[in-house]
């Protein structure tokens, strides 16, 4: 294999690699030698790589991490045990979409954040409140995805295991639930994205302890480096958990694999 | 005696919401011999396939007499199994998992499934496509599956619903010559709906003219060509009589009705 072969084979990562080097590059280069930057304002890649070394080794980060990843699991494990099975009976039960739908909708379209003093209020500082905000944020996705999975099943898919005897138990787990799996997992990615919103700003509201709490701390005393590290990380961790649905998302469901593809 | 299969004055009407009722069955009656191969033709939107889906248990008539085997048909049943035009694949099984549907859902064991299946799908000539997902499938293997599907659970009757419609010219020549072969060899009742005069001249022992909406069986046509069939037949004169006769048949249907009226 030859290096243009090579390079068409991995054209996307090393496309990637060298847009994320060039970037990280540059930004070091600028504020080294063309403009001079106030360190309490702006820093360069070479200065979070140095507090990046630091926090790894120490524990107050990792400590943060499990503080907020314990919230995080709580509030999204809500999301998806309670927000499924409402999406699903409100796309096979006309009656409850109509009732829950505008509600719902309501709720998805407003920015939820503005509640996270009153949740504050109510459940006090600490894990509730920040799994609360959580799964708040995460639920709908969840809620909106399996609803439109189940409303956009195949009536043919249907009447086919019917035809062949099929029960109704037969027809939500032969039939719906396959055929609203990838709608599950691009609700779940939503959710992420939206979670970790969660567990910021409810530590950045009401916290003493977490990944978000520790971010606002560095920014208020001014260690932007140690701010940027964290950034970084959370970004990481979101990166990491959407691959590793995707990754999820080809074991169980291989034919969409190379259906995407196409 | 009394036939195989014997529908009285069937009846239905569909009742859309905001939308004018449609009837789309009005006094059918029909008779099926066992074993028989029969085709119904008629022009579209004249509720062949609505009879098929009231044959197979999955619409209920308003009014009317079904009856398979001297039992009333009152849903879907093993007895029965259904090619669909649109091949009605799941698209998350692969061909082994679509051909055993019908068999786990009739709570088959699996050494019986796997073992039925992979006759079935030498039968239909894919052997070497099991893991295949039906995307990967081309129009006439698509069709392929959903007949040995339609076969798995050894169904007496076979309805087919217009199953060549969405394939090419060729691809339908073929599968019609292998369709005959294996109705051949499995001895099965089938009806099947057509909009093709020459599919039905060429497959059928009788061929019934439906009726544009509402649809009833205007006239049946015995096709006395000797069996087996093959293709060469269809270039001779008697052939082109029985096809020149469903054609005068139905085209006063088309012209009554005024052609083109959608379903």
């Amino acid at each position: 294999m030859d290096v243009k072969e090579l390079y068409q084979k991995y054209q996307r990562v090393v496309l990637g690699v060298i847009s994320l080097t060039t970037l990280v590059a540059l930004w070091e280069f600028t504020l080294t030698y063309v403009i001079t930057y106030n360190p309490f304002f702006f820093t360069t890649p070479s200065h979070i790589g140095a507090a990046a070394k630091e926090l790894l080794v120490g524990d107050r980060l990792w400590r943060d991490l499990a503080v907020s990843s314990h919230a995080f699991l709580w509030g999204f494990s809500a999301a998806v045990i309670i927000g499924i099975p409402i999406g699903a009976v409100m796309g096979w039960r006309r009656r409850v979409e109509y009732t829950l739908d505008p509600f719902l909708t309501g709720l998805y379209a407003s920015p939820l954040v503005a509640l996270a003093p009153l949740i504050i209020l109510v459940f006090g500082v600490g894990l509730t409140s920040k799994a609360v905000l959580i799964f708040l944020l995460s639920v709908f996705p969840f809620v909106f995805n399996t609803f439109s999975g189940v409303k956009s099943t195949d009536q043919l898919l249907v009447n086919v295991v019917r035809s062949f005897g099929g029960k109704e138990w037969h027809l939500y787990f032969k039939v719906i639930l396959p055929s609203t799996l990838p709608y599950l997992v691009a609700g779940a990615r939503l959710a992420i994205g939206r979670g970790i919103v969660g567990v910021i700003v409810g530590e950045f509201f009401a916290s003493s302890e977490g990944i978000g709490f520790a971010i606002a701390q560095f920014g208020d005393t001014y260690r932007l480096p140690e701010m940027f590290v964290g950034i970084i990380i959370l970004s990481l961790i979101a990166v990491a958990l959407t691959e590793a649905l995707r990754k999820l998302e080809l074991i169980i469901a291989p034919y969409r694999a190379d259906m995407e593809s196409r | 005696m009394v036939p195989y299969i014997q529908a009285r004055n069937v009846v239905l009407t569909f009742r859309p919401k905001n939308r004018d009722p449609v009837t789309a069955l009005q006094g059918l009656d029909l008779e099926v011999g066992h074993g028989e191969f029969l085709s119904l033709v008629g022009p579209s939107g004249c509720g062949k396939s609505t009879f098929l889906n009231v044959l197979l248990g999955l619409l209920k008539p308003d009014q009317g007499d079904l009856q398979l085997g001297g039992k009333k048909i009152t849903g879907p049943g093993y007895e029965r199994a259904m090619v669909f035009q649109e091949f009605g694949l799941l698209p998350w099984r692969t061909v082994l998992a679509n051909v055993e549907l019908g068999m786990e859902l009739k709570g088959m064991p699996i050494s019986i499934r796997r073992q039925r299946s992979g006759e079935l799908i030498n039968l239909v000539g894919l052997r070497g496509f099991e893991h295949h997902y039906p995307h990967e499938l081309s129009g006439g293997m698509k069709q392929r599956v959903g007949l040995a599907r339609a076969l798995a659970t050894d169904p007496d009757v076979l309805l087919m619903d217009e199953p060549f419609a969405a394939l090419d010219a060729q691809t339908r020549d073929l599968m019609q010559a292998e369709l005959l072969q294996i109705w051949d060899r499995t001895k099965k009742t089938v009806i099947f709906v057509t909009h093709s005069i020459e599919e039905a001249a060429y497959l059928s022992d009788r061929v019934v003219v439906i009726t544009s909406r509402p649809g009833r069986a205007k006239k049946v046509l015995d096709i006395k060509l000797p069996r087996p069939r093959d293709y060469e037949m269809r270039l001779s004169p008697e052939f082109n009589d029985i096809k020149a006769n469903i054609w005068h048949s139905l085209k006063e249907e088309l012209v009554s009705k005024g052609a083109g009226d959608g379903r």
